[in-house]
């Protein structure tokens, strides 16, 4: 019987250093795969699929010393652009002849700063490499991100072998069922971008344009009310990662935007004040698998909006409540 | 949680003395907040008794007898399966709303009936001005549409607005997160 104790001790020591050795690396591939969106050039076409939905997209994007630009744009339908530079995110939508600017809050990079946050999902997550196989003709690596709870969603995605650019991602439910797959079906890295193909396909000539803009320090002391929100309560693991103030260019109302995040997942709060007569959401929506949540609350709109399941953002969303400041 | 302020404002409507945005503010934190609503039929008895309109120890609770009321009213109900509920406050009966608050108390709390009424009703009757709801029977089919499931254009842009800013923010999935948004389904 002691014999066989040991000989499990034994197993067990062989067996949980090989795990973390595995997760140290399915870690540092996921991190790699953070750097490599940012830093490489690329030119692809990806498919997005939701429900029964098939999108084809291309993207292109290009990065230097000085600047990071991207271009994604529809292939299918209203030839819809967004253009995102260091500091600007540009929208457009020809069908409706709209454009909207929005500054970006982050104004240093993308795709965002929470893959830098990573370390702090390893508790929340468990991230394991998977097997080797096929995507847009590139060897990639697979790796499965399962959630510790079901306030989350899971991943599986394809990293690429050589590049570590991410080829292909699939958001899972906790019964393991594809809400969401982006996938490329070919891209050109280390590719040569032109200024020209960074261009959006029209002048913007007849075209409607909507700027919104982050609030001066002035204008956001103006809206110092807003800040007295509190939740009660929000999935194991998520935190206050940003916080921002803009004045939305349809209305000129003040919007605060407050994100939360466990290093993989994120959703963000919206308390817009209300200030005329609007309708408003209440209740749950989806789009695809971003799933938002609508109240009123104290002459305010409250929106809970991100990649994580229906009842999590109700939940987040039944959990907020206004403060005095001196709370 | 009201503050203060918000108790002196409702203090001020039951004495017709709220306009503009004041008064929009007050009726929207009416809609939903239930405190504010029980503040307020509070300070509407007390101003009651004090003009000598009543003798009653505990508040009557008009809200709860306009819902019956209106129960027997001829209604027109919005259906729509996949939609999601919508908040709407068409902006001819918010006016009729703003003037019916100011005009008396009773009214303010005939307000406060309608809304907390359980049934998606869009009303046809003079006094049913406040609010109606687009009725969601089915839940939402996850990742069924790459449109927002409400059936409001305002509120679909306000939505779209906000996956802009949030998909800044976007996890795992970011270098494609912007496809969500170059592929929004607008011919739904």
């Amino acid at each position: 019987m002691q014999q066989a104790r040991h000989i499990i001790l034994s197993l067990c020591l062989l067996i949980i250093p090989f795990s973390v050795h595995a997760d140290q690396d399915a870690m540092q591939l996921l991190q790699s795969m953070g750097t490599a969106a940012k830093n490489l050039n690329y030119d692809g076409v990806f498919a997005y699929q939701s429900g029964n939905k098939l999108q084809s997209i291309r993207i292109i994007h290009r990065s230097d010393e000085r600047d990071e630009i991207e271009r994604v744009l529809s292939l299918n339908g209203a030839a819809r652009e967004v253009i995102r530079t260091n500091d600007l995110v540009t929208c457009i939508y020809p069908e409706g002849k709209r454009i909207h600017v929005n500054r970006r809050p982050l104004g240093r990079g993308f795709p965002s700063d929470l893959l830098s946050r990573l370390s702090s999902a390893t508790d929340y997550y468990k991230v394991t490499l998977g097997d080797e196989s096929r995507v847009a003709d590139r060897l990639a690596q697979e790796l499965s991100i399962t959630p510790i709870d079901n306030d989350r969603y899971g991943y599986r995605l394809w990293v690429d072998k050589a590049s570590h650019l991410l080829l292909k991602s699939e958001l899972l439910t906790d019964n393991k069922d594809v809400l969401e797959t982006f996938a490329f079906s070919t891209v050109t890295v280390n590719a040569d971008i032109t200024d020209e193909m960074l261009r959006p396909q029209i002048t913007g000539q007849e075209m409607t344009w909507n700027r919104s803009d982050l609030q001066s320090p002035n204008q956001t002391t103006a809206i110092r009310g807003l800040s007295v929100w509190k939740l009660d309560w929000l999935p194991e693991g998520f935190v206050l990662v940003a916080q921002q103030s803009r004045l939305k260019a349809s209305t000129g109302n003040a919007v605060e935007q407050r994100v939360y995040s466990d290093g993989l997942s994120s959703v963000s709060v919206f308390i817009e004040q209300i200030h005329a007569a609007h309708n408003h959401l209440k209740g749950g929506s989806n789009m695809g698998a971003i799933n938002a949540f609508g109240t009123i609350l104290h002459s305010h709109f409250v929106t809970v909006v991100g990649e994580v399941p229906a009842h999590t953002v109700e939940k987040i969303g039944n959990a907020i409540r206004y403060g005095n400041a001196g709370q | 949680m009201m503050t203060v302020n918000y108790n002196e404002q409702l203090s001020a409507l039951v004495d017709g003395e709220l306009q503009g945005e004041q008064l929009e503010r007050v009726l929207a934190l009416l809609k939903t907040d239930v405190q504010a609503q029980q503040q307020l039929q509070r300070y509407q008895h007390t101003s009651d008794v004090l003009h000598g309109f009543t003798t009653k120890l505990h508040p009557v609770d008009l809200s709860e007898r306009l819902a019956l009321a209106l129960q027997d009213e001829p209604t027109h109900t919005m259906r729509s399966q996949s939609k999601a509920n919508v908040l709407a406050f068409p902006s001819q009966l918010w006016k009729q709303l703003s003037g019916l608050a100011i005009a008396a108390s009773v009214g303010a709390l005939a307000v406060v009936g309608v809304m907390t009424q359980p049934e998606n009703q869009l009303v046809s009757t003079p006094i049913q001005v406040a609010a109606y709801e687009v009725v969601n029977d089915a839940k939402p089919q996850l990742a069924s549409s790459n449109r927002w499931t409400v059936g409001e254009p305002e509120v679909e842009e306000r939505l779209n607005t906000y996956l802009v800013d949030h998909n800044e923010y976007a996890g795992a999935s970011g270098v494609f997160s912007y496809a969500r948004v170059v592929s929004y389904d607008a011919g739904q």
